[in-house]
């Protein structure tokens, strides 16, 4: 039996649809493709197809240690899958609070391949059982508390009506954990909102509060009005609130004698005067109302009741006001940019959303399809470089390594020239070159795995898949390897040049002005030529020359990168040798220092500081951390496509993001 | 009879296009794959999100179906191979697809999601885009044939066919045809990459299995519309008639379900505007050529 085990006697028919299930295995990747692929796992070659909603996966893959927020986002993401379904887990036994994994395996493709045949026969064993139980865990609780619309403040476990106001109170759902108030629902939709996390589209209007002070008055003396609620000095009633005029809206008492005024009868509506005085027939008193070319909606307050409360329309007319005012329904929403007012949504895209990188959590505020308002964080909480107040360089070593799975060797590399710096050390010349070899194909393959994120998000299937193979390959290929792989680069280069769509679809997006903020390709494409490898020697001797182009948008963005892959391919040659850098035993050495590296993303910077061969300081400078801040600035009022082209084109790692 | 054959022949093709759609996404031809996957659904729960609007959420999925079959109902595979040779054909099937629309947008509002939700709306914002490139070809095309019969359409070319006659029609109504099936790359209103699937995002079970199943009738009923229009429909020479009918279809299918593989999604922006400002006066000018046309060699 399987965990996620849909309900039911496993009958002969239920037996045979569970070994059809088993050969159609629908896969949700954790953290993401981009991660297995930096592992080397090919998870299409083992028959696993990747589905990008949960809804249809019936299996969740967890590749590798993932970080205790993500974790959060992984159970809520295996809650909305429909059952049958199953947890596969490569590489890690820390899974709170998602449940024990039904299948176990290690971080290797062969161990992949067994895993998925385990998960066949227990797919097919296991789908279908009498009992189940079902999956809780904290993060999905809800909690149903009332809220009164008016007043915020007020939360009651029960319905009741509003101690300032008197309305009801109304429903909503809160997180029943407590001292999480970072991570609401919506957030915790993962990269779906669903179940736990719907974005209630048709319920909860996102009424934007213009700030408006809040005052209060009696419904029977509008006159009275005061800051505070309380009761009204003539008549004792409670004084309920209304938004204080913030224009003119709601001054009909003082500006009736500005406007021009007309008289009617409540009985005749035909008899109409100038003047105030009796119908002629029925002798009732003529009351006074704006004429005609006023906003419909302020006829309401025009009573003899002088009513003046938003907050009550049916005390307001005599009956004769039946229709809604389109002006009175739309006046809390928010403007777009035209001036129109539209409902806005909260949509959460992340952390495991198919067109953008693991882990980052990017949450837009659409109005419409236009992205009104952005706010994009890394879930992955990779902040403490040192683990203890001193570590031994060697750990420290591996620390960096581990720290961005996106770029390992990078930050190796600047882990063992930081240490190199403080001891005064230096690496022969073999060996700096066969570094740089390391190093220029780590570049390739994570150039060509954003050519893949890219491919994925916007449907380009050829070149994902294209991309997916040359990166599996380049990731731990040799020299000879890489050069025979060349025309492959070459040819798909060639082909980008010529595909249709391609141009239109990038050219002017995720525009970006030269700034010193910008790094890496970003930078290059707003024509900087901000690259760490052009001031290091031995780059030069080995022919580096920087690559650029000028418009700074996605396009651009693309071009740097495919020029710099190709550029690569030529370092490699030059270095003619590859070779991870292997940290130099530099003794009880006591110091500060400092090292640069050119990742893939741009300029990382680490500052070190060692007390007798231990490292007691670490400051890192990373690149994605200086993008991510970009990313509001960037995409506002734009399309929701373009928006999400232009996040994905500044190829962040949230991994390597420091808050 | 005609009508049982027709359907059981429609769920073939359905079945073919499932297989031709898995060989073209996994590059390789399993004919068992669709079976496999079909059953799976079957057997998976169908979930409903907790605040659904439940009549548009249960509806969409068969509408969607019904609207495809409703446009296949008046597709001739051969003279007589036809469920209802309506005087009004041609015009019928623009009139039974433009229910994918209301499908869709019930799709996408049904689940109550934000991807969903985005993903409806899309489609709809393209309406005029599609549709008016849709039923401004089909002018062109019953123009020369002098009937909205359809087959008197496939009849009337029996001499030229309508790719060669009115080229520019063809290229505006195949467009045209791959942006109502949300193929890609028009498949702005169930894009994975932008929206997790968007109005499919939330159907699971035997729903997404009526979904997608009336998907796949929506694309060949449009792939059998191309090839009625424009490819001569059941004719050509030594095989018979059935045959040709076939072979052009499923060519016509493969051909839209490759072309997507190739290239990014469009911008939703260059679709309208290019809909807009090109498409529609290329389409009154293909109206207007074959006008001359039909006058000049009557």
């Amino acid at each position: 039996m399987i965990a996620g085990a849909r309900q039911g006697r496993p009958s002969a028919l239920r037996r045979l649809v569970a070994a059809a299930m088993a050969r159609d295995l629908g896969t949700f990747i954790i953290p993401g493709p981009d991660i297995a692929r930096t592992h080397g796992l090919d998870i299409e070659a083992t028959g696993l197809h990747r589905v990008t909603s949960p809804r249809h996966a019936s299996v969740l893959l967890v590749i590798g240690a993932i970080p205790p927020s993500l974790r959060e986002s992984a159970a809520v993401v295996y809650a909305q899958m429909a059952r049958p379904r199953v947890l596969f887990v490569l590489g890690t036994d820390k899974l709170f609070p998602l449940p024990a994994a039904d299948v176990m395996a290690d971080l290797s493709q062969q161990e992949l391949i067994k895993g998925v045949r385990q998960l066949r026969s227990a797919f097919a064993e296991g789908a279908f059982y009498p009992e189940v139980s079902d999956f809780d865990a904290p993060v999905l609780q809800v909690r149903i508390e009332y809220t009164c619309p008016m007043h915020p403040e007020i939360v009651r476990d029960e319905p009741g009506s509003c101690p300032i106001c008197g309305m009801n109170l109304v429903l909503r759902e809160a997180q029943a954990k407590a001292g999480h108030l970072h991570i609401d629902h919506q957030e915790m939709g993962a990269s779906m909102d669903m179940e736990t996390a719907s974005t209630h589209a048709h319920g909860s209007h996102h009424s934007i509060d213009h700030g408006a002070p809040v005052e209060y008055t009696c419904p029977m003396h509008p006159e009275v009005v005061q800051d505070e609620p309380g009761s009204c000095p003539k008549c004792g009633m409670d004084l309920v609130p209304r938004d204080a005029p913030a224009e003119s809206s709601h001054e009909h008492h003082h500006m009736a004698h500005d406007e021009p005024v007309e008289y009617t009868c409540p009985m005749h509506p035909e008899v109409v005067q100038h003047e105030p005085g009796s119908c002629p027939k029925c002798g009732m008193d003529l009351e006074p109302r704006e004429t005609q070319n006023k906003q419909s909606h302020k006829h309401s307050g025009m009573d003899h009741n002088g009513m003046d409360s938003d907050m009550d329309h049916s005390s307001m007319d005599h009956g004769d006001m039946a229709f809604m005012s389109m002006i009175d329904v739309t006046k809390d929403l928010p403007r777009s940019g035209d001036g129109l007012p539209m409902e806005w949504i909260e949509a959460p895209f992340g952390p495991f959303f198919p067109g953008l990188p693991s882990g980052l959590l990017l949450t837009l505020t659409l109005d419409g399809d236009t992205v009104a308002g952005s706010n994009a964080r890394s879930l992955i909480e990779n902040g403490e470089l040192l683990q203890s107040s001193s570590m031994d360089t060697g750990s420290f070593v591996e620390r960096l390594t581990s720290f961005d799975p996106l770029a390992p060797v990078a930050y190796r590399y600047l882990a063992c020239r930081v240490l190199e710096n403080v001891a005064g050390m230096d690496v022969s010349a073999n060996t700096a070159n066969a570094r740089i070899g390391a190093l220029e194909r780590e570049r390739i393959a994570s150039h060509l795995g954003w050519l893949a994120l890219f491919a994925q998000q916007t449907g380009f299937d050829w070149l994902m898949r294209r991309t997916t193979s040359l990166q599996l390959k380049f990731q731990h290929a040799d020299l000879e390897q890489i050069v025979a792989l060349k025309p492959a680069i070459l040819t798909l280069t060639k082909r980008l040049q010529r595909t249709p769509l391609l141009k239109s679809r990038m050219a002017g997006i995720g525009l970006l002005a030269r700034d010193a903020t910008l790094r890496g390709p970003v930078a290059r494409a707003t024509g900087i030529g901000d690259d760490a490898r052009s001031t290091d020697k031995v780059y030069t001797t080995l022919g580096f020359k920087t690559v650029s182009r000028k418009t700074g948008d996605a396009l651009a963005r693309l071009h740097v990168r495919l020029d710099e892959i190709i550029h690569s391919l030529a370092l490699i040659e030059a270095a003619g040798a590859i070779e991870l850098p292997v940290p130099t035993i530099i003794g009880e050495v006591s110091g500060t220092g400092e090292a640069v590296v050119e990742t893939p993303r741009g300029v990382a910077r680490l500052r070190l500081t060692l007390e007798m061969g231990k490292v007691t300081t670490a400051q890192l400078d990373t690149p994605s951390t200086h993008h991510l801040a970009l990313i509001n600035p960037l995409i506002e009022q734009q399309e929701l496509g373009d928006a999400l082209l232009a996040v994905g084109s500044l190829d962040l790692s949230p991994w390597e993001v420091r808050q | 009879m005609t009508t049982v054959l027709l359907l059981l022949l429609l769920a073939v093709g359905a079945y073919l296009v499932a297989v031709v759609e898995d060989w073209t996404v996994s590059g390789r031809f399993r004919l068992a794959a669709p079976v496999l996957a079909g059953i799976a659904l079957l057997g998976r729960e169908s979930i409903v999100p907790r605040k659904p609007d439940r009549i548009f959420f249960e509806v969409a999925p068969f509408l969607l179906l019904v609207s495809a079959i409703l446009g296949a109902a008046v597709v001739p595979l051969t003279p007589d191979l036809i469920i209802t040779d309506m005087a009004t054909g041609a015009l019928f099937i623009n009139a039974a697809l433009v229910y994918v629309l209301v499908a869709l947008l019930m799709a996408g509002w049904g689940p109550d999601g934000a991807y969903a939700m985005i993903g409806g709306w899309r489609f709809l914002g393209q309406l005029i885009a599609y549709a008016m490139l849709i039923v401004m070809p089909i002018t062109a095309v019953v123009m020369r044939a002098e009937s909205l019969l359809t087959t008197q359409v496939v009849v009337s070319q029996a001499g030229v066919w309508n790719i060669i006659y009115q080229p520019l029609g063809f290229i505006l109504f195949f467009i045209a045809a791959m942006a109502l099936a949300f193929l890609p790359p028009f498949d702005l209103t169930t894009s994975k990459g932008e929206l997790a699937g968007g109005v499919e995002a939330e159907y699971t079970g035997v729903r997404l299995a009526v979904f997608r199943l009336g998907r796949l009738a929506l694309i060949i009923t449009l792939a059998a519309a191309t090839v009625i229009f424009y490819l001569g429909g059941w004719q050509g020479p030594l095989l018979p008639p059935w045959a040709w009918s076939t072979i052009k279809i499923l060519a016509v299918t493969t051909i839209m379900l490759l072309a997507g593989r190739y290239m990014p999604r469009i911008r939703e922006a260059d679709l309208l505007a290019w809909c807009w400002m090109l498409g529609i006066p290329l389409a009154l000018l293909n109206i207007l050529l074959v006008g001359v046309l039909v006058l000049v060699f009557p």
